[in-house]
């Protein structure tokens, strides 16, 4: 999922201009300096621009209009925000959303910061149990979600299998309204919970031990050390991990589709399959256009909320 | 057992378990997809086949065509990969050694594109295939990738900025061309960031789902992952097809990263975030 | 880092080669592409294809339905339709209901999209905008094809601004299907004329109360009925619009919308929430229908749960639409009847329904689509799916084919004719209703599954429609 990998720090300031030299030459300079570079970048600058940048624009524009693929687009004004407030579609997709992201992001954090303490370590075969926890992470979603699916279905998966042998009638679990969605939800915490280990892992190994040495020798308990001194230091691992897989649950899809089809009900339709099937089933996009500019404007809202609660903590002199 | 050997055992117990949830669903995806329908229905889903029943991949091979589906993605992920990494590579060595005009400024708005979420772009660029004739064409799957991708180029770019300049500063001395440079010096050097991004392209490409979806509607020109969803719906309760399906997606790729394990650990760590 | 074991000197490799160094890269890779592109399948989605029909010619149509229990008749009409028209060949398309309409569309906005297909009444407004369907009034005035034959109330359904889409093919209506074998066991009479009301239930309650029994043998007539240990229901109440709710609704005086291409809805009414408390009430204050969550998450009968409920003796009848017929026949091992469905407050009303096939307005073959359309809106086509026992044919004089065919197999199906001649109402046409009736069922499974506050979960649906219906323009 190449969308749980997007970092978003932004790029560092270049060095400065070359020597000082009469306006003609620079300016000569310049577009000798453009035109060496010009190869290199304009292939994928065209990229950028035609499947990114354009698209983008085109979706303001279409958001209104309204249009169906079929008949030409009519204009509409700000018809289909006005509707978007009205209609429950809206809101009920956003509120499972949030509700998806408060099942998964937790937990999944939560475990891959677990998994990196346990194999924090200098013993044997760490490597290979690193390798192990992270081969969810390669699986395709599509794929992984109808394995899923047959773990979890009601009369001969493996679940309801495990529960029958202690003598519990499991539910229906892609069937019920309160379970369908923590399902999914677990199914990628069970994703990318090895994957985040790793980057706990990686921050986890910046920490020079001496600190550690430090903290025992004062007589600090190891759950003290983990508190005082990891978490605080992981500061900066915990903000990318959290913002990239905040934005990553946003966009879920694959799982949704293949499990449960946003159902049963509605209690699955996370916001980005509501926008796929107002565009894509019912046709009707310049409310799917609408629809995908407020999520637009909630990941970057999230995401800069998260910036900011992550910037003011404080961070330990490294002597 | 002392008590120290006991702590061992048990942490290690522990760590076998937990693996053992990360592993269980490819394992029962390989036995219940060696079972036949009745024999998958009969047994525990744990238990392993007695035999290997080799008829569900026949059904999803030849009569579901799930070869063509597997050379459509296998196509289209090489593609997509050596395209995404070329002009990859190509972009972030300008933004990262080379100096022009507007670089930086140029360099923010791919950044700015990061934030952007994918299902913004679905309808434009459909409609856009739609205009040009390419839905349902493997253009149209490969296209909105190929020519590089904001993330991988960002990455590279912070990678090939961390290479010590003087080599990059005496090769220009001497007169190298850019080209050259590039070739001689950075693809070495940048060797195991290009490997990160040659795995991050081809999962990327492997795993697509979403805009396949919706930019092929023929059967013919399905990838994996859309014929994978669609059998499923279709032949809901022959769950020994629809596992066996799975697997023609799920075993590549953990040949894949099988092989290329190790570096895939690393990628993580050359994403710099703590650089 | 490779080590340089040789400096180049100055002048061999001049800075201008570089850029053509990169761009011979770039070519390679477009050449890379271009060569997958060549081997990519074509770039126009499936559709009407095949001869240009010049005589002599084989013309290829593609004829797209859902899964039903009539494709088989289907076939056999298509059959007798390729040997009276040698150069004509017809394919069959199935696709799933739900995927219907989406999948055509799609096919449609690319220009493609099959010859001839079948129309099911909530798809007729937004696909007559789209302008996907052929307006085939000329044709059918040329080809003198007597329109009187039809049950007017179809064709009349299918005519928008006085031209028609189609030759009506089918029709049905809404009944009760029970269990004739649990009516005898229970020594239960088929009865006629009753009657419901939403202040006591009428003389229809009492029958329903007759026929449900719990696990001690009470029925729920008697004081000492457990509602807690049901075996048998009498009935269903199920959260759908054209066979659940929407003949009660009429009943009730209440209409769906006013009228055809009405931009609002008219249920949001207290007499319909009045029509909605008794159906609910039926499950959760009398206990004589099967609770909705037998039903589905939604309380409707989305997957056939009803049929399910039904085979399995759940239930003693089901209401349900004369199409299921034959998909029922074939699963239940008891024997079948049909009941007349109850007169309500504002008389007998029912829902009327039928189908007509489209040609595809841009199908490259006019002129053998409109050969099928007119086979399969001919008597013998039509003939063929009434004797076949598939569905009610849109030919009246054909009728009796129909119910021939089911009392030779045990089953009287004339309370669905009756119900043909009763005040009927049409499954409501305009555009947006495929959404808001699926907007409706989920705003109403709250109320379908607990029988509480149902005046808030009509409101709620009526609003959402309203927005849906708006929004489709």
């Amino acid at each position: 999922m190449q969308t749980a990998d997007r970092l978003t720090a932004a790029a560092a300031p270049g060095p400065a201009a070359g020597p000082r030299s009469s306006r003609g030459r620079r300016a000569r300079r310049g577009l000798r300096r453009l035109a060496t570079a010009a190869p290199f970048v304009l292939p994928s600058l065209a990229g950028v621009l035609l499947f990114l940048v354009v698209p983008v624009v085109i979706v303001l524009v279409l958001s209104f209009f309204q249009w169906n693929f079929l008949t030409p687009p009519h204009w509409v004004g700000l018809a289909n925000f006005g509707t978007m407030t009205r209609d429950y579609h809206v809101f009920h997709a956003l509120e499972t959303t949030a509700f998806y992201v408060l099942w998964n992001i937790p937990v999944q954090t939560v475990i891959a910061l677990g998994l990196a303490v346990l194999l924090n370590r200098r013993m044997p075969a760490m490597g290979f149990f690193r390798a192990l926890y992270v081969l969810p992470y390669m699986a395709t979603p599509v794929a992984m979600a109808v394995v899923w699916g047959w773990v979890f279905n009601a009369q001969y998966g493996l679940i309801n299998h495990m529960l029958s042998v202690i003598g519990v009638h499991g539910p229906d679990w892609l069937g019920g309204t309160s379970t369908a969605l923590p399902v999914v939800a677990m199914v990628n915490t069970w994703q990318y919970a090895g994957y985040n280990m790793l980057f706990f892992l990686a921050g986890m190994q910046t920490i020079p031990p001496a600190l550690y040495e430090a903290a025992a020798i004062d007589g600090a308990s190891a759950f003290r050390r983990f508190t005082r001194i990891t978490l605080p230091l992981l500061n900066s691992t915990m903000l990318f991990v959290l913002v990239t897989d905040v934005i990553g649950s946003f966009q879920v899809f694959d799982t949704v589709y293949v499990m449960t089809q946003g159902g049963p009900g509605t209690s699955t339709t996370v916001i980005n399959y509501e926008i796929y099937s107002t565009a894509f089933r019912n046709f009707d996009v310049g409310s799917a256009s609408a629809m995908s500019l407020l999520l637009f404007g909630v990941i970057l809202l999230v995401t800069f909320v998260q910036f900011r609660i992550f910037r003011n903590r404080t961070t330990y002199e490294v002597s | 057992m002392s008590f120290r050997a006991l702590r061992y055992t048990a942490f290690y117990a522990c760590l076998v378990l937990i693996g053992a949830v990360f592993v269980t669903p490819y394992l029962l995806a390989f036995f219940g997809a060696f079972k036949s329908q009745a024999n998958l229905f009969a047994s525990s889903p744990w238990s392993p086949p007695h035999s290997f029943y080799t008829g569900n991949f026949r059904t999803i091979l030849f009569t579901d065509d799930f070869l063509r589906y597997l050379g459509n993605t296998a196509l289209t992920t090489t593609v997509l990969t050596a395209g995404q990494v070329t002009f990859g590579v190509l972009a972030a060595y300008a933004f990262a050694r080379l100096e022009f005009p507007g670089r930086d400024w140029l360099f923010s708005v791919y950044l700015a594109t990061l934030m952007v979420p994918n299902v913004v772009t679905l309808v434009p660029l459909y409609t856009m295939m739609r205009e040009f004739h390419l839905t349902n064409s493997y253009w149209a799957i490969v296209l909105p990738y190929v020519l590089g991708s904001p993330y991988t180029i960002f990455l590279m770019r912070q990678y090939f900025r961390s290479l010590p300049s003087e080599v990059f500063a005496a090769a220009r001395v001497d007169g190298c061309s850019e080209w050259r440079i590039l070739t001689r010096i950075l693809l070495p050097m940048g060797k195991p960031i290009i490997i990160t991004a040659t795995i991050i392209a081809f999962v990327f490409g492997w795993n697509n789902f979403l805009w396949p979806l919706i930019a092929t509607d023929t059967n013919s020109m399905q990838v994996l992952t859309v014929s994978t969803a669609a059998l499923q719906s279709s032949f809901s309760d022959q769950w020994n097809l629809v596992l066996a399906a799975s697997l023609v997606s799920l075993v590549p790729l953990l040949l894949f990263f099988i092989a290329f394990q190790k570096h895939i650990v690393k990628s993580v760590q050359l994403s710099g975030i703590n650089r | 880092m490779r080590k340089r074991t040789t400096r180049t000197p100055l002048r061999a490799s001049p800075r201008r080669a570089s850029p053509r160094r990169v761009a011979l890269a770039g070519v390679v890779s477009v050449l890379l592409m271009t060569a997958a592109a060549c081997s990519s399948g074509s770039s126009t989605s499936s559709g009407g294809s095949g001869g240009s029909g010049a005589s002599g010619a084989t013309v290829n149509l593609t004829y797209a339905q859902w899964t039903t229990p009539e494709s088989t008749g289907y076939q056999k009409s298509i059959d007798a339709f390729e040997k009276l028209h040698p150069n004509i060949h017809v394919t069959l398309e199935n696709f799933a209901y739900n995927d219907y309409q989406p999948k055509l569309t799609t096919e449609f906005s690319s220009g493609g999209g099959p010859d001839v297909y079948w129309v099911n009444t909530p798809m007729i407004a937004t696909w007559l905008k789209d302008g996907v369907m052929e307006d085939l009034t000329s044709k059918i005035a040329a080809a003198h094809i007597d329109l009187s034959q039809y049950i007017q109330t179809l064709v009349t359904l299918h005519q928008f601004n006085g031209k028609l889409y189609g030759l009506p093919k089918d029709w049905d209506t809404i009944a009760y299907f029970y269990n004739a074998d649990y009516f005898t066991q229970h020594h239960i009479t088929v009865p006629s004329g009753l009657t419901w009301n939403p202040t006591d239930g009428g003389t229809w309650l009492t029958f329903l109360k007759s026929l449900t029994y719990d696990t001690s043998g009470h029925n729920a007539l008697s004081s000492s009925f457990n509602p807690n240990s049901v075996a048998t229901y009498g009935s269903d109440s199920p959260n759908e619009m054209q066979w659940g709710f929407e003949p009660y609704l009429a009943e009730d005086g209440v209409k769906l919308i006013n009228q055809t291409y009405a931009k609002t809805v008219s249920f949001n009414t207290p007499a319909a929430t009045q029509t909605f408390q008794f159906l609910t009430d039926l499950m959760y204050k009398y206990h004589v229908a099967a609770p909705g969550s037998d039903l589905g998450t939604d309380a409707a009968a989305n997957n056939t749960e009803d049929q399910t409920l039904f085979a399995k003796g759940k239930v003693a009848m089901i209401e349900g639409g004369s199409w299921e017929i034959a998909g029922i026949a074939q699963e239940v091992k008891f024997k079948l009847g049909v009941l007349q469905s109850p007169a309500g407050p504002a008389g007998n009303w029912t829902v009327v329904n039928g189908l007509i096939d489209s040609i595809n307005a841009h199908s490259p073959n006019q002129q053998a689509a409109w050969e099928l359309e007119q086979w399969l809106g001919s008597p013998q086509s039509e003939q063929i799916m009434g004797s076949g026992g598939y569905i009610w044919p849109g030919i009246g004089s054909l009728d009796p084919q129909f119910a021939s065919y089911w009392s030779a197999h045990g089953v009287d199906v004339t309370a669905f004719e009756t119900e043909s001649k009763w005040n009927t109402v049409y499954w409501p046409v305009t555009p947006g209703m495929n959404q808001a009736q699926l907007d409706i069922a989920n705003l109403l499974a709250p109320a379908y599954l607990t029988g509480r506050n149902v005046g808030a979960a009509v409101d709620a649906a009526a609003k959402q429609a309203n927005n849906d219906l708006a929004t489709a323009g």
